[in-house]
């Protein structure tokens, strides 16, 4: 909702400000190259920026893995100092999970969201690119304590006071940690709101809730969880930092404090993280499996609804993390069975898959091997899980290896392989040319075979009494066979992730040859398959009509009166063409990278010197200005009609959700 | 007729397969002579976490197999290579029965497992111990067998107070602990066969204290005494580690606690108990320190009793010696205001934080290690005692600078603060 409807008159006499009359305010137009890039509000290029950087520090994240099971090769190694080892594995697991898993999944939500439930845009466009510029803003900062900080934070990724004070950890990489984190922290509650009112109010019209794709539904679920996890540990921080910077003694036992206060704050935060982790790889897994089974994902209602489930136990649960803290008996007890029973909607998503696959025709190509694999190892993962959520056994297995070996096949397993396999399946529909698919195979047991080799042989270290977070061990107590195994099995993952980067160079080169891969190159579901590959910039020639669950998989196919399926059109008549013209679009900003460049020189003023924060604040603040000024639209840009969709609601049949009709998506893809 | 322009297919027969077999592997591989073994109880309260996990264990193991199963059983039957038009199967879009179905067997399995978990969460939180008669002073003393457990950068200390009920309010701050009978630092002992109640602090960050042979873990939180138990079958030597990271060397905070017929705890109750063997030929300096005169060695053809003196000099304000400096004591300059007792040093197999012999295997004196220790810790095991900057306490022993002549007395000194123990003993707790 921009402030400035109309454009401001300048006093300026010359011909071309007087037509573009604002001044330092006018807002960019696209298409000229990098800059393009930088003042994009185009939730499509704001996707891809994620992506890439998420595969950036992908391989960050990864290296730091790689010295870490490079020093536990072997027993008594000295390939790292103890300090060393203790920075490298806490800014992996941070790494990992904040700049890697997190925005690859932002990366999806942003690029698909609005494509699958028809619309032009997300709700807020500027929003939307302030969201990712702070988040990358924020993960330079957070990495730049490498370089500035004297090494990175060594408190583990879930910094458990009083270790992570002052006293205990006196260089700067926890107060890098901390305020990368609150910085990385504003981008994502940005974002979820955003991507909240997108699935809530820009739906095509037609778009009921229960005929949105299950991967809409999940990204949904996973943002109301960022929405309310990231202020706990948003508070969290805060006190962590100002424990650190001003002495604030909120952790503090020395002055009286419990440290275990940071314990439940973080684990609020933390467990809901775990969901928002593993949910967008389960909305992935349910377009691509039946997708490549030839059916209709099975019991759709429940699989949206365990989502749900689960989205809201995992509330529920996160003292299961503390079962060995000293909290009382009974209180560990109800968190042991709250754990035990949001194993139900979990199992209740792995059922329908196979259900989905049960009967149908299974075409194995790379992303249906990922989405098979992925629900494999998720489901070794969950088991493990139970085996935890006993807090007795718990006990035994905390803190040691079996954890390591759990929590990487949920979020690696379930997580990664799911969302790798999303790649591979919208590769075509993000960049206009498939992946090699002998290629694409190759790197799936590559990295199926690695994972197995790696986080396999941490379930026996484990149950052998090999504790996390040790930077090394002794001989004799059975550690060394499997810890080479796995430092082997990590690089075969390194391996396989160098060769994902290669296929999709490689492939690149060689789509020149070959013919496009055209709208839809898998024959499957939903919307976003209806527009040609890569999607125009403005979506949707016109916003479609929709009349059902898999709505482009029924403009494809209809059943005849024995209930076979009959084909209605072929994919060239029911795809839309692309070439519509004059669509109304938001328009670039750079305001919302100017904002973003703000909050670091804080973050850096915060530990280093006070004044910068008023640098800083300046930036940022004038920023906000700028862009609360700046025009709702370039006068230059296109104005295509505002009607270039039906406002008909009697193209949303018999359903009675209050919600069946769909804003127009221009007219409130305007501004935040 | 369309066909997708990607066809090259492999089919995933071989894929599931292996990881099945690849885990079953893994599994089979636990079977070893780790002595952290989760899976090898030595006491019944481990041995009713081992006997709910086992089950688990495998009820998971099926479940696994079934999911993996299903999934190469189906990739088998179902695979093909591409899509012909108008090659669908069945359009299902779900069986509610089946889906009802599968959330209640879940559920009704989970809730089995947790009738089975709730049974043996209170059974294995129930600290209530018998008390235990011990002769302290020719006295029998009924002790409510509970050892005080203090976890600080990076070694455990182990209290033993025989004739006061152990309370939380007793106890108080962790950092500042009322005069114990026994302070051991590194191996507790616990008589064979009872029930011994812990009580879990630290005096710095958070450490856990673990011995997976005979119970699980606890934490040890500043400002929080932690209640947890242990008990041992047999007579024998039962290795732990910690488990909360705690910093630079957490991986070099390590303990054990050995486990004695009555007889040989009533032994080593008795030995701990003496105050510290004063070297021949330092008894008038002894005696001169204890009346709190400015006392001197002077001139001595005993290295122990230089050594003893050179302890004085260089040791005493953070490490005490009960017959040196306990009417002086107030604690240790380190962060966590405390550093191991080594009244009775030589007694105890293991030294600095349980990572290194006191005893050669063939049973003389670790000198090499002992030295190297006194010499530079830093280089033995990374503790942030140097180079902290201004108004830092040390986290560890720092490094002296000792003359190699001091270096050598001190550990001619340090033997005399026996007993030996036996070399059974020495060879059931070597370290490596």
């Amino acid at each position: 909702m921009a402030i400035i409807e109309e454009p401001l008159a300048l006093e300026s006499g010359q011909a071309d400000i007087a037509e573009r009359p604002l001044g330092v305010m006018t807002r960019p137009q696209g298409g000229n190259g990098w800059r393009d890039w930088l003042s994009s509000v185009d939730h499509k290029k704001i996707g891809i920026m994620y992506g890439v950087a998420a595969m950036f520090f992908f391989v960050v994240g990864g290296i730091e893995a790689l010295l870490l099971r490079t020093q536990l090769a072997f027993p008594e190694q000295g390939f790292l100092s103890p300090q060393l080892y203790n920075e490298l594995f806490t800014m992996h697991g941070v790494t990992m999970v904040f700049l890697f898993i997190m925005p690859l999944a932002a990366a999806f939500a942003n690029y698909l969201i609005p494509l699958q439930i028809g619309a032009r845009d997300v709700a807020f466009p500027r929003l939307n690119a302030l969201s990712f510029w702070i988040w990358i803003s924020g993960a330079i900062f957070l990495n730049s304590s490498w370089l500035v900080g004297g090494g990175g934070a060594d408190c583990g990724w879930f910094c458990y006071s009083p270790n992570s004070g002052i006293t205990f950890s006196p260089t700067h990489g926890v107060d890098f940690y901390a305020i990368g984190l609150l910085i990385a922290g504003i981008a994502s509650l940005i974002s979820a709101i955003n991507l909240i009112v997108t699935v809530l109010n820009m739906r095509a019209p037609g778009m009921t809730l229960f005929r949105m794709p299950v991967l809409t539904w999940m990204l949904l679920v996973t943002q109301f969880l960022l929405a309310f996890a990231l202020p706990v540990i948003t508070v969290a921080l805060f006190l962590l930092i100002f424990d650190r910077v001003f002495d604030s003694q909120f952790f503090d036992p020395e002055a009286g404090a419990d440290p275990l206060l940071w314990q439940h704050l973080f684990w609020i935060f933390g467990h809901p993280e775990v969901y928002i982790i593993i949910l967008p790889s389960f909305g992935m897994i349910s377009e691509i499996i039946p997708t490549f089974s030839r059916k209709p994902l099975f019991g759709y209602s429940f699989m949206v609804f365990s989502g749900i489930a689960i989205g809201f136990m995992g509330w529920g649960v996160w003292a299961h993390h503390m079962f060995v803290s000293g909290i009382g008996p009974i209180s560990v007890l109800a968190f042991s069975l709250s754990t035990m029973f949001i194993a139900v909607p979990t199992g209740v998503k792995i059922l329908n898959w196979l259900a989905t696959m049960w009967g149908g025709k299974l075409w194995f190509t790379t992303p249906m091997l990922f989405a098979v694999g992925s629900v494999a190892m998720f489901t070794i993962g969950g088991l493990s899980g139970v085996t935890h959520a006993i807090a007795p056994a718990d006990t035994q297995q905390t803190d040691t290896y079996y954890i390591v070996a759990h929590f990487h096949y949920v979020i690696f397993g379930g997580g990664v392989l799911g969302m790798m396999g999303g790649a591979y399946f919208w590769w075509p529909k993000i960049f206009g040319y498939m992946l090699n698919e002998t290629r694409g195979k190759i790197h799936f047991w590559m990295m199926l075979i690695g994972f197995n080799l790696t986080f396999g042989p941490m379930h026996v270290l484990g149950l052998q009494g090999m504790s996390r977070r040790i930077d090394t061990y002794s001989e004799g107590f059975g550690f060394e066979f499997w810890n080479l195994i796995s430092t082997i099995g990590s690089y075969i993952i390194a391996l396989s992730v160098a060769y994902f980067i290669y296929n999709t160079l490689r492939s690149r080169k060689e789509a020149r040859d070959l013919p496009p891969p055209g709208p839809d190159p898998w024959d499957a579901r939903s919307l976003e398959w209806m527009l040609p590959s890569p999607t125009p910039e403005h979506n949707f020639d016109e916003v479609p009509i929709i009349e059902s669950q898999d709505e482009w998989w029924h403009r494809k196919y209809g059943y005849d009166e024995d209930h076979n399926v009959i084909r209605i059109a072929t994919i060239e008549e029911a795809a839309q063409k692309g070439d519509a013209v004059g669509v109304h679009l938001p328009s670039p900003s750079f305001w919302p990278l100017v904002l973003a460049l703000g909050l670091p020189l804080i973050g850096y003023g915060i530990i280093f010197n006070l004044w910068l924060c008023v640098l800083g604040g300046l930036l940022s603040g004038g920023a906000i200005y700028a862009w609360a000024l700046e025009p709702v639209d370039d006068p230059d840009a296109d104005h295509g009609p505002h009607d270039d969709h039906g406002h008909d609601a009697d193209h949303s049949d018999d359903d009675d959700d209050g919600d069946a009709v769909a804003v127009g998506a221009d007219d409130s893809a305007g501004d935040a | 007729m369309r066909k997708h322009t990607v066809s090259e297919v492999t089919t995933p027969r071989r894929s599931l397969g292996g990881i099945v077999i690849l885990f079953s592997l893994v599994l089979a591989g636990c079977a070893s002579d780790a002595e952290l073994d989760t899976l090898k109880p030595q006491s019944d309260v481990a041995r009713s976490i081992d006997n709910l996990m086992d089950p688990v264990l495998a009820v998971a193991g099926v479940v696994m197999v079934l999911i993996g199963g299903g999934i190469l059983y189906m990739a088998k039957r179902d695979h093909v290579d591409g899509y012909e038009e108008l090659d669908f199967p069945e359009q299902i879009h779900g069986n509610n029965t089946l889906e009802v179905a599968w959330t209640i067997i879940p559920a009704v399995i989970m809730a089995l497992i947790a009738v089975a978990t709730v049974v043996t969460h209170l059974a294995v939180n129930d600290t209530e111990a018998n008390a235990y008669s011990v002769e302290v002073a020719g006295e029998t003393e009924s002790w409510e067998p509970v050892v005080v457990v203090v976890g600080q950068q990076w070694w455990w200390e182990y209290r033993y107070y025989f004739d006061q009920d152990i309370d939380a309010e007793a106890l108080g701050d962790p950092r500042l602990l009322p005069e114990a009978d026994i302070v051991t630092a590194g191996q507790m002992a616990i008589p064979v066969g009872q029930e011994i109640e812990l009580v879990i602090s630290s005096r710095d960050v958070i450490h856990s204290h673990w011995i997976p042979a005979l119970n699980g873990k606890r934490d040890a939180r500043p400002g929080f005494w932690a209640p947890w138990k242990l008990e041992a079958d047999d007579p024998g030597v039962y290795f732990g580690q910690c488990t909360e990271f705690c910093g630079l060397s957490h991986s070099r905070m390590r303990m054990q606690v050995t486990a004695m017929t009555d007889d040989d705890f009533q032994a080593w109750v008795d030995q701990q108990m003496t105050p510290a063997a004063v070297p021949v030929g330092a008894e008038d300096y002894v005696a001169e320190l204890r009346a709190g005169n400015n006392a001197s060695l002077g001139e001595s053809d005993s290295a122990a009793a230089r050594g003893l003196e050179a302890f004085v000099s260089n040791c005493s304000s953070c490490h005490l010696i009960d017959g040196v400096n306990d009417l002086t004591y107030t604690g240790a300059t380190t962060e966590s205001g405390s550093a191991p007792d080594l009244t009775h040093f030589a007694s105890r197999t293991t030294f600095a934080g349980g990572i290194l012999n006191t005893y050669n295997r063939d049973g003389s004196l670790n000198r090499d290690d002992l030295s190297a220790w006194i010499r530079d810790p830093q280089a033995m095991k990374g503790n942030a005692a140097n180079d902290l900057g201004d108004g830092v306490a040390p986290r560890g022993m720092p490094t002296l600078g000792l003359g190699e002549r001091t270096i050598s007395d001190l550990v001619d000194y340090l033997e005399t603060l026996g007993p030996k123990p036996s070399d059974e003993l020495i060879a059931q707790t070597e370290v490596d």
